[in-house]
């Protein structure tokens, strides 16, 4: 946990000082948001169809569908978005920079680099950092419209509830609060992300077998930080809201 | 009061361990400039550790490390930025950047210092004409052959022209025709550039290659291969054994085929 704030603090700290790899900050941010595109989509839609697959049949019982937009708008701003799009993000992409930054290591580019005056924090982490904080919250925005969509779709198609009722409903269910906590969480999490990934990755050891294994201790050490990262911020914006 | 030049690289005491498992104990030697210290050994015995302590990419427990005259034992990676300057890097494997060509590779160094583009282009093409590589650079070092990733290297290590340059095994898991071209490549920096380096080996053709010619330039200005004879004593190449963390001899090449230490005359029987 100290090397991972140590790792994160010299990033931030050597960031504003040349040269500034705006170059890789770019390369990251395609790979990472645009490369995430389909991925993510594919993720909100389908979790707000079946938010309101399953909110509709409990609220029919309670002859309340015409809430079934607040409730599945809720759930995806507030939770399903951020968590099931850091989730996603961090087996797809926290893997995939364990893997880069660990096979560099081993084959010993990361070596290679310090050996002709870069710095590897500021050219390799510093560019993953900032481009998971900002891509973050962007594919989370994404995952909670195609969500409310995806909401929409089922509960109009399936569920035989008005259009108009979903959506204005689900516009009630829309606070500043909401949207404000919506993006503060996946900032946070796309931050964790790059943390863990960068240090499983820069830390391997033991060749082939050595990367496989920081890709997996990256992956699942990023969902449960995220997960527990998720209660303590809910649990923080719901007093400040 | 002496007035004479610092050595290239000094250890004076270097001792490295990792928990109980001591690599380099209180290891001393000196590299003048210009010259070319041959370092052999077996695998384990601390030989890319050298290597590793000179760039500063880990710390020994205690001695000291000078490059140029300048201690540079406690230094930060910030610290030592101008110190890596000096030197060039050839890593056992190449360690080519994957993600970019030969080009960018060769050029990597300039480009992160912001050099113009023209200048860039001018110092690799030059750089991978002294390898013999012109024809592949804009390949990517997954289309090159081991050797060609070696040379690549070279190129790299190369490129600012650094006054010392640190072979690890560059000949390592290749063919004798393209060890061969490795080591003519090295033997040119130590004649025709008078480059300092290090150059760790366990191959005996590598020995006997290095001590036994050398390179000049001929009248109209050409550079000409010239066999060592009786005459002649590479005074520029030096030998340096190690033996789990201790350094055992020293010395030029005819002194090493006449040592009588069992362990030297078993491993240049073992090639």
């Amino acid at each position: 946990m100290q090397e991972a704030a140590l790792m994160a603090g010299r990033a931030f700290m050597r960031s504003l000082s040349r040269p500034l790899y705006l170059r890789e900050i770019m390369t990251q941010m395609d790979l990472i948001g645009v490369g995430s595109l389909l991925i993510i989509s594919m993720t909100g839609l389908f979790t707000g169809g079946i938010l309101s697959l399953q909110s509709a049949k409990v609220l029919t019982t309670f002859g309340a569908t015409s809430e079934t937009g607040l409730l599945v708008m809720t759930s995806m701003v507030r939770e399903m978005g951020p968590v099931l799009t850091a989730l996603m993000l961090a087996g797809r992409v926290g893997s995939a920079i364990a893997a880069e930054l660990g096979s560099m290591i081993v084959s010993e580019q990361v070596d290679a680099m310090r050996a002709l005056g870069t710095d590897p924090i500021k050219k390799l982490v510093w560019p993953r950092i900032l481009a998971l904080i900002v891509m973050a919250p962007a594919l989370t925005m994404l995952a909670d419209i195609l969500g409310a969509f995806g909401g929409w779709a089922v509960s109009s198609q399936l569920m035989h509830v008005a259009s108009s009722v979903y959506i204005s409903s689900a516009k009630e269910a829309l606070t500043y609060n909401d949207i404000i906590g919506g993006l503060i969480k996946p900032t946070c999490f796309g931050l964790i992300i790059a943390i863990v990934g960068c240090r499983a990755g820069l830390r391997t050891h033991g060749g082939t077998v050595g990367v496989g294994r920081s890709t997996t201790q990256a992956v699942v050490t990023s969902d449960i930080l995220i997960i527990v990262a998720d209660f303590f911020l809910s649990r923080l914006i719901l007093v400040f809201s | 009061m002496s007035s004479a030049a610092p050595n290239a690289i000094e250890f004076q005491e270097v001792t490295l361990a990792y928990e109980d498992r001591v690599i380099l104990d209180r290891v001393s030697f000196t590299v003048g400039h210009g010259e070319t210290k041959i370092v052999m050994g077996g695998s384990g015995t601390g030989k890319s550790t050298i290597l590793r302590l000179v760039l500063g990419l880990i710390k020994p427990n205690s001695g000291r490390i000078l490059i140029d005259g300048e201690d540079v034992t406690n230094y930060s990676d910030r610290q030592l930025t101008h110190v890596r300057q000096k030197i060039g890097m050839v890593f056992q494997e190449g360690a080519l950047f994957d993600s970019l060509s030969v080009y960018d590779n060769v050029g990597y160094r300039l480009a992160e210092k912001s050099v113009p583009d023209s200048q860039i282009e001018e110092s690799v093409r030059r750089m991978l004409q002294f390898v013999n590589l012109e024809e592949a650079i804009n390949l990517m070092p997954a289309e090159l052959s081991g050797g060609m990733r070696r040379r690549v290297g070279i190129a790299r290590a190369l490129v600012g022209k650094p006054k010392l340059i640190l072979f690890d095994e560059p000949t390592a898991g290749l063919d004798p025709p393209t060890a061969r071209t490795i080591c003519e490549l090295a033997m040119k920096l130590r004649d025709l550039e008078e480059v300092s380096s290090i150059f760790v080996t366990h191959r005996i053709d590598d020995i006997k290659i290095m001590a036994s010619a050398f390179f000049s330039y001929g009248e109209n200005g050409q550079v000409e291969f010239q066999r060592e004879d009786d005459r002649l004593c590479l005074i520029n190449t030096q030998f340096m054994m190690l033996k789990e963390g201790h350094v055992i001899f020293t010395g030029t090449d005819e002194e090493l085929w006449t040592s009588k230490d069992p362990y030297i005359q078993e491993f240049l029987r073992s090639d």
